[in-house]
């Protein structure tokens, strides 16, 4: 068996380990240094991943296990979210419990995505999602002397609890339909399964649970609240790796497992997509609180990114990894400034954004190019993200007039969410009255986070071909895996 | 006139859902500790049935460790909490009906799926620990592999939740 193809997991598992076991002897004053090692070790990690030393694409483990464009791809930016997301933590170094658990807690998930991008079969996405989702009901509660941690991670446990329950029903419906788990082996069979009333009780059951993931209508009711009450980087990392992760499974059950019932079920993600854009768009717009806000626009953008895949065609899985890659850069920016105003002021209100143009200009320029970008305003990485996607829904107009609605819905959802992104930047620049005009001191590591986050978001603006190329082929690469093994020895 | 292992099926499986009802829904008393109980004998039907599906080993686990281990946790942690006040609690009518609701569409779709479905799935192992713990290390090596980071995970997100001293 290829052991090479997991060496970017077992990396990550080791390091996890490694700073798990560091916490217990780095002295209690000297903690940032894990912060820092773990955020270095993770981007020597990133850069070996991108610098062509990845492994050539094959399956281990009896085909439960692939590594492909596509898995490359996520991963990279699994890793990049979590090196940003841990130069962010250690602005929370002194005031976290247990900041080693914290780091070692984040490196595990993100083993979770890293194999969730890899999966290619049910057991084995359950149980990568169940690693990310545990991680993060711990990741979520980890401020417990404040009471909306801990109330955020009970309502994600509760919730995330339903919907692993859905999960783990549709895939034994599955197994007992199609007596095996792996996708390989589905797709090879899928036109007789789709027939099957339980087989299809089964995927509907899965994608349920993937919603809950994605935070998509109507399994999106924990959004909000989680991304209030949880540490600021730790929501960075649920609105970009684990959402991202939700992604790439829906990704490769739609386009590699059952394509052609994708292309049935258009309407159905459709559907889903357009609600779930009005329902995000709307609910944000009375919020004072910037997470929460966040949150909303969390959900708005699962919408969006459920329409790509509502088109099911090659540029529509394209464009939503295209627009994840943007997304993912642009929450980064966004959280980025959130999180140290949230660590300076300890409020999240709008008000504690009052006059940050004056404040910082580190902290203004991540916030306005995260702001700018979620909006879909050139030249920034949100506007080709959307661009993208809105073009292949028109594509789809001609077979399907349902995708005009679609497109309108989109069209809207993007005019209200300018109203609340700037409304937040319009607090920042031009408050009616900021109480606190004291500078706001930036620590090098969030500079760092700020510079990786908006250097991406730019360069992805002005330049997106490069990244359109790559998601392109690894969209290309999805519908052409049901060829490999099983159908190949037939 | 259906055989004997059929006749089982149908009584462990009817058993099963009675009691997961009286648990969560006991219109004769609120008190969580009878609650409990109910959890109990559901999960022994439930060893019931994973009997009849020959896989013997995790009927066993499942009387052992969740009905005894377990639910002995779950009877601790009711005792410590206030038993009063959950029992004086108003239940929420329109939560009550928009659940019945959810409940009666899922149920009707299963049942739908259930009836019309053939069952391709064969027994791909015998249920005792060898064959078992064969296919755990062999086929699903790597799942077996993640769930231990995962217990890992759980273990020290429960002591860093509990730990008594914030420093």
């Amino acid at each position: 068996m290829n052991y090479s193809l997991l060496t970017l997991e077992i990396l990550v598992t080791l390091l996890g380990l490694g700073v798990l076991l560091a916490g217990l002897w780095v002295p209690a004053g000297a903690r940032k240094l894990i912060g820092y090692g773990a955020a270095t070790l993770v981007g020597v990690i990133l850069t070996y991943a991108i610098g062509g030393a990845s492994p050539a694409d094959g399956t281990a483990f009896g085909g439960m296990f692939v590594v492909d464009a596509m898995s490359n791809f996520f991963k990279g930016f699994f890793l990049l979210a979590a090196v940003v997301v841990l130069l962010l933590s250690l602005d929370y170094a002194d005031t976290l419990v247990g900041y080693a658990e914290y780091c070692a807690l984040t490196l595990f998930a993100l083993v979770g995505m890293l194999f969730a991008a890899s999966a290619n079969d049910f057991i084995l996405l359950f149980v990568a999602l169940e690693l990310i989702t545990i991680t993060f009901y711990i990741l979520v509660s980890f401020q417990r002397n404040r009471i909306a941690s801990i109330e955020a991670g009970v309502k994600y446990l509760i919730l995330g609890a339903v919907a692993s329950g859905f999960m783990v029903f549709g895939t034994a419906l599955i197994f007992g339909s199609a007596n095996t788990t792996n996708f390989f082996e589905i797709a090879a069979k899928q036109a007789e399964l789709t027939k099957s009333p339980l087989f299809l009780t089964g995927l509907l059951l899965t994608i349920v649970g993937l919603g809950f993931k994605i935070a998509a209508f109507p399994f999106q009711m924990w959004a909000p609240d989680v991304y209030q009450g949880a540490p600021s980087p730790t929501v960075a990392f649920l609105a970009t790796g684990s959402k991202a992760a939700g992604f790439v499974l829906l990704l490769r059950i739609a386009f590699g497992v059952v394509p052609d019932l994708t292309a049935q079920w258009s309407r159905l993600f459709l559907g889903f997509g357009i609600v779930t854009i009005l329902y995000g768009s709307l609910c944000a717009i009375p919020q004072r609180s910037v997470k929460r806000i966040m949150g909303y626009s969390s959900i708005a953008n699962a919408g969006y990114l459920l329409l790509g895949i509502a088109a099911a065609s090659l540029n529509g899985s394209a464009a939503v990894m295209t627009y994840l890659g943007g997304y993912i850069f642009t929450v980064l920016a966004a959280f980025a400034a959130i999180s140290v105003v949230v660590a300076h002021t300890d409020s999240d209100d709008i008000s504690a954004f009052a006059g940050l143009g004056q404040r910082s200009a580190w902290l203004a320029t991540a916030l306005t190019v995260g702001m700018v970008s979620l909006a879909g305003i050139p030249p920034l990485a949100g506007f080709f993200a959307k661009f993208y996607l809105l073009r292949a829904v028109a594509e789809h107009v001609m077979i399907d007039k349902a995708f005009l609605v679609a497109l309108l819905v989109a069209c809207v959802g993007v005019v209200i969410s300018l109203y609340y992104y700037f409304g937040i930047l319009r607090a920042a620049f031009f408050p009616r009255h900021a109480p606190d005009l004291a500078p706001i001191a930036v620590s090098s590591t969030a500079k760092l986070a700020i510079i990786l986050a908006v250097a991406g978001t730019v360069y992805l603006g002005i330049e997106p071909e490069p990244m359109v190329k790559v998601a392109q082929q690894a969209a290309a690469g999805l519908k052409t895996l049901p060829e490999a093994p099983q159908t190949a020895a037939k | 006139m259906p055989a004997l292992p059929d006749l089982l099926f149908y009584a462990f499986a009817g058993l099963t859902l009675l009691f997961g009802f009286l648990c969560v829904a006991n219109p004769l008393t609120r008190n969580p500790v009878t609650s409990a109980m109910f959890l109990v004998l559901t999960i022994c039907s439930l060893a019931g049935l994973f009997v009849l599906l020959n896989a013997f080993f995790l009927a066993a686990v499942q009387v052992l460790v969740y009905a005894g281990a377990v639910m002995v946790l779950f009877l601790f942690v009711i005792m410590l909490l206030d038993l009063k006040e959950e029992e004086r609690r108003q239940l929420n009518k329109v939560a009550l009906g928009a659940g019945s609701v959810a409940v009666a569409v899922i149920a009707g779709i299963l049942i739908k799926a259930v009836m019309s479905a053939k069952p391709a799935a064969e027994q791909l192992v015998e249920g005792t620990t060898k064959p078992l713990g064969r296919i755990l290390f062999t086929q699903y090596l790597l799942p077996f592999e993640i769930l231990s980071l995962l217990l890992l995970v759980a273990m020290v997100g429960v002591i860093l939740l509990s730990k008594k001293e914030l420093k």
